[in-house]
């Protein structure tokens, strides 16, 4: 469903971000992307969800060549991405409620139908006594809650997390890690980016992992704890 | 819509079964819905708008103000028809039965409204009235003033007034026609004048109105940066993200045509004294005019157009601008 064809990708400056990132993502399958920061797994984020395009290479999703998007057609296509930031990136002076429902309402929903779907999300992340909150009274781990139901609501066939762990304790991530093995459990496509090498192990999931830009692992992490 | 995903069922409300009638229905309610959301974010920032809304509505308030002063001078000056009568002089030596017959034939006229016949007779008794040289009048031993037929037009405008006078001064009995129109001209090429600077005035102010409503609604956008850039990363179009910033710009329209309405009514009201003492001094019949319903409605127009106006071209250049560097 997803496929990087010899991507790359530098900045102005000559940095290279990626270089010649090929793989495949099928329908229905769950990855994680790591590697150390500034190994591109930001970067390779943004191309899918175009917010920076490919210096070399073609992005595809369901065989659409992304480079054939043009600006106007941009959020249709993030319409059908859910994505999960690091820093949640929540409007804090709207309540949990309206954080949610924001892409239903892009999207034209309204009314009940509306008010369903959000409770819905919002359920599957465990926060529906939140409902009315403003953000800035949840916690860490339940802001991050917050912005997977949102990246969710409108049930996107593929999603993306940028560090969903990233501030959290261990218990909290392999929550939010439940969180989203539940929906990869019902046919969403995930992508989730992290340096928390020892939860991908522990998962067992595919993993791709990014060196200097570079795919240099694709397949199941051969990881050993660290010994002390 | 879904572009990647052909077979996204649930995509949109647009996949949902909901009615032409019931969309259609929606489609206002949400608009309305979002006019009272910026009519919300404007009273949550009072200061900003009150400031905008009041350099609106004085900016606004000159143009209307001197369109009144235009309005009223017209009015004064439309009172003078008088001032377009024609004198026709007779030939010394006509009898009474040509002037009469000439008379006939003059009021039969399509372009005169009224004629009035002065005698010799009648002239000389009035200028012995109003002259103060009653009795030295008596001394004359025939009289020196001719017959005079004053002249009405119906369209009292300068242009057609002389073209009338021409055409009556090639009677045969005419001696000559006397049209005073110099000081009616020169009226008219005052108010024109008048009107004139009234559009540049409006013009210069209109186009300041339009910068300042263009930044105010600039730097909301740039307050709500963040807020921006999440609805796009959740795949907002343009348009939906400009529709509360352009309300707002037809709030700010709204309130500021009424507060020029309002400073103008006020002047009015207060001027109304001073303009009466005035007016009566002269024996003058003059009624200060106010807006008319059309009027109002049209500086109301105005405005909301205005406020539309500025916060669009300030939405199309900055909204676009602003990208998203996330996740």
């Amino acid at each position: 469903m997803l496929e990087f064809d010899q991507v790359s990708k530098s900045y102005p400056g000559g940095f290279v971000a990626l270089d010649r990132v090929s793989f495949k993502l099928e329908k229905g399958e769950m990855a994680f992307l790591t590697g150390h920061s500034g190994a591109g797994k930001s970067t390779l984020l943004k191309l899918i969800s175009l917010i920076e395009r490919p210096s070399v290479g073609r992005v595809l999703i369901n065989d659409v060549d992304l480079s054939r998007i043009r600006r106007p057609h941009i959020p249709y296509v993030r319409r059908d991405i859910g994505i999960i930031f690091q820093n949640h990136r929540l409007l804090m002076n709207h309540t949990v409620f309206d954080n949610v429902a924001l892409p239903l309402v892009i999207e034209g929903f309204s009314g009940k139908d509306m008010v369903k779907r959000v409770h819905a999300a919002l359920d599957k992340v465990g926060l529906l006594d939140k409902v009315r909150c403003l953000p800035q009274t949840l916690s860490g781990g339940e802001q991050q809650r917050v912005g997977i139901a949102r990246a969710v609501v409108n049930k996107p066939p593929l999603l993306l997390a940028d560090e969903p762990t990233g501030n959290l304790d261990p218990d909290l991530s392999k929550d939010i890690m439940r969180v989203f093995e539940a929906f990869n459990q019902v046919g969403v496509s995930v992508l989730v980016a992290t340096h928390d090498l020892g939860l991908v192990a522990r998962m067992k999931y595919r993993t791709l992992t990014l060196k200097q830009g570079k795919m240099i692992n694709d397949g199941l992490l051969q990881y050993q704890e660290d010994p002390l | 819509m879904s572009i990647l995903f052909s077979g996204r069922a649930s995509s949109g409300a647009s996949a949902h079964k909901i009615s032409l009638g019931r969309r259609f229905v929606m489609f206002w309610v949400n608009h309305v819905r979002q006019a009272l959301f910026s009519l919300g974010e404007l009273w949550r920032t009072p200061s900003a708008s009150i400031l905008t809304i009041g350099v609106l509505g004085v900016s606004l308030t000159l143009p209307a103000t001197l369109h009144l002063l235009v309005k009223n001078v017209q009015q004064v000056s439309d009172s003078f028809t008088q001032a377009a009568e024609i004198s026709l002089f007779i030939k010394d030596g006509t009898d009474d039965r040509q002037i009469n017959s000439l008379l006939k034939i003059l009021q039969a006229d399509n372009d005169i409204a009224r004629v009035t016949h002065i005698s010799k007779q009648q002239a000389l008794a009035e200028f012995a009235d109003v002259s103060g040289f009653g009795a030295a009048l008596t001394y004359l031993t025939d009289n020196p003033l001719p017959d005079v037929l004053l002249v009405l037009p119906k369209n009292t405008s300068a242009g057609s007034a002389r073209q009338l006078l021409d055409r009556l001064s090639k009677e045969r009995i005419v001696e000559f026609g006397k049209l005073d129109i110099d000081w009616l001209t020169r009226l008219d090429a005052i108010v024109s004048l008048l009107r004139q600077a009234v559009l540049v005035i409006a013009i210069l102010l209109l186009g300041a109105v339009l910068l300042i409503i263009g930044n105010t609604i600039r730097l909301s956008i740039m307050n709500k940066k963040d807020e921006i850039e999440v609805m796009k990363l959740v795949g907002a179009t343009d348009a939906f993200i400009q529709r509360p910033f352009l309300y707002s710009g037809v709030w700010f329209g709204v309130f500021g045509g009424l507060l020029a309405f309002l400073i103008v009514e006020a002047m009015l009201w207060w001027l109304q004294g001073a303009i009466g003492s005035v007016t009566s001094l002269y024996d003058s019949e003059f009624r200060l005019m106010a807006f008319s319903v059309t009027e109002f409605f049209s500086l109301m127009l105005l405005a909301v157009l205005l406020g539309l106006t500025g916060s669009y071209l300030s939405v199309r250049r900055h909204i676009s601008a602003i990208e998203p560097t996330g996740p």
